[in-house]
């Protein structure tokens, strides 16, 4: 069998033309804004790969059904616990609020969406495409949880879907603070020792200490993530210390892997209309 | 039919299936610590057969595809595939390529090669070992896998003519 088929001179010019096209072409696409990227994806994942992904799906649904249905039923008879013990809450809250004559509480609505992890890269995966069941067009950047805690952050929306990255991806921070208020500071994604990935709480000052086990919850700063969601149980005081401020070792409450269903934060969104949702 | 259109088509048809399987169980694959990569073993089987133009756009394509599936690097796969699309051609034009093992060293050192560069195009950088045990893994089993159905159809051609 023969493979050598050597091009003539002008042929192999022709084919290095047409290569270097190709590759400031994949240049340029590289540089597109994320919102065009996605649309790129979106149209290729409903046409030519839609085949794929939909048996990829069909295995994966499939595969861990009987799984899903315990999961889910743990976590309905939990959330009607909490039901119960909240019913009493939000009417003393409403009477509290009445009396002191605060507006009445706002803290957002959220909406459920899948979320498809992208590729992993050494093990962790750092991006996710997240798709609502209907068309919310969530304001973005806005944050991505599940009941457990922080997901991660979707930074672009497009026609009820969007694309995001995990807590774990190097750009991710979120403004933390523990549940009493004790101590505020900033948690970002870390690589710790034997590649595994955990967070880093930044910017504690030096005489704050934080006991190993505290809870860390979202502080709502920044607007992104909701004030109150669980992020991560210190871990230990990190090795690195920098002037007056020191850093905390986090085991995160949810890994990428576990996420299939999220909830996305809308504040300022764009909900559809009542004739919409009730097609 | 004679022997270069049926060592066409069997190729064609293996370059075809293994391009399938890599997309219907993507998803194994990058969650394995080694696995092989079917899509670089294709498009290096593929690159043994098109002229390097050729071979370029269809690395090219298929990196805007696996792009899509991975929702990142969109762009770098595809810059990415089209070197190696063109380099695998160029380069198999350069070396003589008529002997079986010279296929199966070609599809280890083009995948270890290609592996490397789509890792270091991530987001997270490798660490060495990733990159040379784990790359030289993933390379050899590509060479096998893509190395036997390459055999394989090339084997079924010839019995054909």
């Amino acid at each position: 069998m023969r493979y050598l088929t050597v091009g003539r001179p002008e042929s192999q010019r022709r084919d290095l033309v047409l290569a270097v096209i190709l590759a400031f072409f994949s240049l340029f696409l590289s540089g597109l804004s994320l919102e065009s990227r996605l649309a790129i994806t979106e149209v290729l994942r409903s046409s030519i790969l839609a085949p794929f992904i939909g048996a990829q799906n069909m295995f994966v649904r499939s595969s861990d059904l009987s799984e899903q249905v315990a999961a889910l039923t743990t976590e309905r008879e939990a959330l009607a616990a909490r039901v119960l013990e909240g019913a009493d809450l939000a009417l003393e809250n409403q009477q509290l609020r009445a009396i002191t004559g605060l507006p009445d509480r706002r803290t957002g609505e959220f909406a459920v969406g899948e979320v498809i992890p992208g590729a992993p890269e050494a093990g962790v995966s750092h991006s996710f495409l997240f798709r609502t069941r209907n068309e919310v067009v969530p304001v973005t950047p806005a944050g991505i949880s599940s009941p457990e805690g922080i997901v991660g952050v979707l930074r672009t929306a497009h026609g009820g879907s969007g694309l995001g990255e995990f807590w774990t991806h190097p750009d991710f921070r979120v403004g933390v603070r523990t549940p009493t208020g004790s101590a505020t500071g900033i948690l970002r994604s870390f690589l710790a020792a034997g590649e595994e990935t955990m967070m880093l709480l930044e910017g504690i000052p030096f005489q704050t200490d934080i006991p190993a086990g505290t809870l860390l919850v979202t502080s709502g700063i920044g607007g992104v993530h909701p004030p109150g969601v669980p992020v991560g149980f210190v871990v230990e005081e990190a090795d690195s210390r920098s002037g007056w401020s020191h850093s905390f070792l986090v085991e995160p409450i949810v890994r990428p892997g576990q996420v299939r269903v999220g909830l996305v934060w809308l504040v300022g969104s764009v909900l559809p209309s009542p004739d919409s949702s009730s097609d | 039919m004679d022997a270069e259109r049926s060592t066409w088509v069997w190729s064609g048809f293996s370059i075809v299936l293994l391009l399938f399987l890599h997309f219907l169980f993507r998803p194994m694959f990058v969650s394995l610590p080694v696995a092989p990569n079917l899509l670089v073993g294709a498009l290096l089987l593929a690159t043994l057969r098109l002229r390097a133009g050729h071979a370029a756009f269809l690395g090219f394509g298929l990196g805007i595809l696996e792009a899509a599936m991975a929702l990142e690097g969109m762009g770098w796969y595809a810059l990415a595939l089209t070197v190696i699309g063109y380099v695998g051609a160029r380069s198999r034009d350069l070396l003589f390529a008529d002997a079986r093992f010279y296929v199966f060293g070609y599809l280890f050192v083009g995948t270890w090669i290609a592996e490397s560069v789509l890792l270091l195009l991530g987001t997270t950088p490798p660490g060495l070992i990733r990159l040379l045990a784990g790359g030289a893994t993933d390379a050899f089993l590509t060479a096998l896998v893509c190395g036997g159905a390459e055999a394989a159809t090339a084997s079924i051609a010839e019995r054909q003519v």
